[in-house]
């Protein structure tokens, strides 16, 4: 640390320098982290508010809840915990000029996966729905009458719930017949056992069985993972991710190594005094990681601010536990970089730099 | 008593046709509180001499003993630690870190060996040698007598048994030579350390108890009075 502080404090543009670039790659890193985290829950916080361990739904639905058509007779086939039967359509919502996409889900609101209202009242009558306070960013307000797009019922705002976003559009709760109202129109008392599929929530997955062939049961986890465009969006975020860990620790190498082959016959008159390969190249280690760590934690201050000026539709959502594990990734990463300085280190021959 | 000793020690470079005897079958021994010199033209195998000595590098045959350890059989990393205990440097580029200033080019030291000189100690020397205003300074900022002058401090600061200098004056004005080679020559008599300076500089062998020549890698003993001879000629 001695050697490794000092110099950084004699060339303070130059390390500032190498700060700025650890700096700018762990602010690309982590902003891309709030990025994959916050298009995820885009597409999955309505799921995970259930708090369900799997999702029964028709075998021939290919594990999509808008396709698995049951009946509420199912639930007597099926062993688990807790259930909550769940109908789903997606439609778009117009009142007045604001228009958008939603989901709507039927429940019965003395089932588990009835939401919480952050603001306003639960519906207590059909047609009346809890939406997704996304609605309320774009203007919707309490009392607004939603028409849809596949039928003539309207829908009224009573409340607002939080975190209910499922595969991009937001969510309107209301009672099951207020679902199928919408679903059936004339028909909605013939098919008022229909539903799309059943939460479920258990021990363990394994716990969680159906009798009824036709009917799968799905792990949660699996169920948003075959949500459209889920895991390829994810997969896309990550992958960019990786290759900045490994971009990031090719920067480092590239930086440290020029800088150690500018002082080998600095570290080549030192090791002469016989100043060890191990105390010279811990000193390089340690430097690198100085350097990391202030680059990650300003990069890791950076990105929180930016967050806070960014518009609400910047689907950015900043997970702290994953961005400290992806810092102490750079960090580890940086320090990966500084191995072929140590290369290097260890190679001087001494008598070369005393130059006889 | 020897603290150092060269048994028929030889160093050759390249092979067939391109041989070179930097050094040809050497034996030497040096006592503590001795200045010695050796001089000789160019290429004649003075830095090779002092190389060997300081176990930079190992003898093609024959052996070094430093204060009874025998360097021909250690790895680089067991000559190391020999080089950190016994052995201060004194080399004609300066050796000092550029970015450490000149009391931090001592505590480098502290940090990676035990035994150093104390504060007082420390006081003393840098009194000596006439540098306690510079403690701050880093090497970019002195002159280049100064910086040979932080060198020898840096050399003595770790009590070195043995004190190796290779052209230690070659970048100074023939009066800070003398000034340097006056101090190399108190310091080891205070410190009753054993200094072997290499230089072709005639002048700077009046400091020094004995003068070898090297003269195509062999080495001889000058008697004073063939030296007082190489002075006037
Ligand atoms: N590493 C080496 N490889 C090959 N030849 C060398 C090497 N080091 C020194 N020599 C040769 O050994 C001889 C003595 O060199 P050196 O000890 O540096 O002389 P001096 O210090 O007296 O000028 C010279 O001929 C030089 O070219
Ligand atoms: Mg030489």
């Amino acid at each position: 640390m001695f050697l490794a502080w000092n110099e950084i404090k004699k060339n303070k543009l130059r390390f500032t320098l190498i700060i700025g670039v650890l700096m700018l790659v762990s602010y690309l890193v982590f902003f891309l982290s709030g990025l994959a985290t916050g298009l995820a829950s885009l597409n999955r916080e309505a799921v995970d508010k259930w708090d369900a361990t799997a999702i029964v739904l028709n075998v021939e639905s290919d594990k999509s809840l808008p396709q698995s058509s049951i009946t509420t007779d199912e639930l007597n086939t099926i062993k688990g915990k807790e259930t909550a039967v769940l109908g789903q359509l997606n439609a778009i919502a117009t009142s007045g000029e604001l228009k958008q996409n939603i989901s709507l889900f039927g429940i019965n609101p003395d089932e588990f996966i009835m939401p919480e209202v952050t603001e306003g009242d639960v519906f207590t009558n059909e047609n009346e729905v809890i939406a997704s306070d996304t609605l309320q960013d774009d203007g919707f307000k309490i009392g607004d009458e939603l028409a849809l797009s596949s039928t003539e019922e309207k829908l009224t705002i009573v409340g607002f719930t939080d975190s209910a976003r499922f595969n991009a559009a937001p969510v309107l709760y209301g009672e099951l017949s207020t679902f199928q109202k919408v679903k059936f129109g004339e028909g909605s008392e013939e098919n008022k056992d229909q539903i799309n599929g059943i939460v479920i929530r258990g021990d363990d997955v394994e716990s969680i069985t159906t009798s009824n062939d036709d009917l799968e049961v799905i792990e949660a986890e699996t169920f948003i993972e075959n949500l459209p465009g889920y895991t390829e969006q994810s997969l896309t975020l990550n992958f960019m991710i990786y290759f900045l860990f490994a971009i990031s620790s090719v920067i480092v190498a590239i930086f440290l190594y020029v800088l150690t082959v500018q002082k080998i016959s600095m570290f080549g008159v030192m090791k002469a005094q016989g100043i060890s390969n191990g105390y010279l190249s811990r000193s390089v280690v340690a430097q690198t990681f100085l350097l990391a760590v202030i680059g990650v934690v300003v990069g890791f201050g950076l990105t929180l601010l930016t967050g806070a000026f960014l518009p609400s539709a910047v689907p950015v959502a900043f997970d702290i536990p994953t961005m400290i594990i992806y810092g102490l990734v750079l960090i580890v990463v940086a320090i990966l970089g500084a191995v072929f300085s140590v290369l290097t280190i260890v190679k001087i021959d001494p008598l070369k730099a005393i130059g006889g | 008593m020897a603290i150092i000793e060269l048994n028929k020690a030889k160093k050759t470079f390249g092979s067939g046709h391109k041989q070179v005897d930097a050094m040809k079958e050497t034996d030497f021994t040096a006592e503590k509180g001795e200045l010695i010199a050796i001089i000789g033209p160019s290429g004649s195998g003075k830095s090779t001499f002092l190389t060997i000595a300081g176990g930079l590098q190992s003898p093609s045959s024959g052996e070094i003993i430093i204060n009874d350890q025998n360097l021909s059989n250690m790895n680089e990393k067991s000559r190391s630690k020999v080089r950190l205990k016994e052995i201060g440097f004194i080399l004609q580029a300066s050796n000092l870190v550029p970015f450490l200033t000149v009391d931090n080019q001592m505590k480098l030291l502290d940090n990676v060996k035990k035994d150093n000189m104390t504060k007082k100690e420390l006081d003393k020397l840098y009194e000596d040698l006439g540098i306690s205003d510079l403690r701050k300074k880093y090497p970019a900022d002195l002159s280049g007598g100064e910086r040979q002058r932080v060198a020898i401090a840096k050399a003595l600061y770790s009590k070195p048994s043995i004190i190796l200098a290779d052209e230690p004056t070659a970048s100074l004005d023939s009066e800070r030579a003398y000034e340097v080679m006056e101090l190399l020559k108190k310091e080891t008599k205070s410190n009753d350390t054993t200094t072997i300076v290499v230089t072709h500089d005639i002048r700077l062998i009046d400091y020094c108890d004995k003068v070898y020549k090297m003269t195509d890698g062999i080495l001889k003993l000058q008697e004073k009075q063939e030296s007082e001879e190489l002075k006037t000629s």
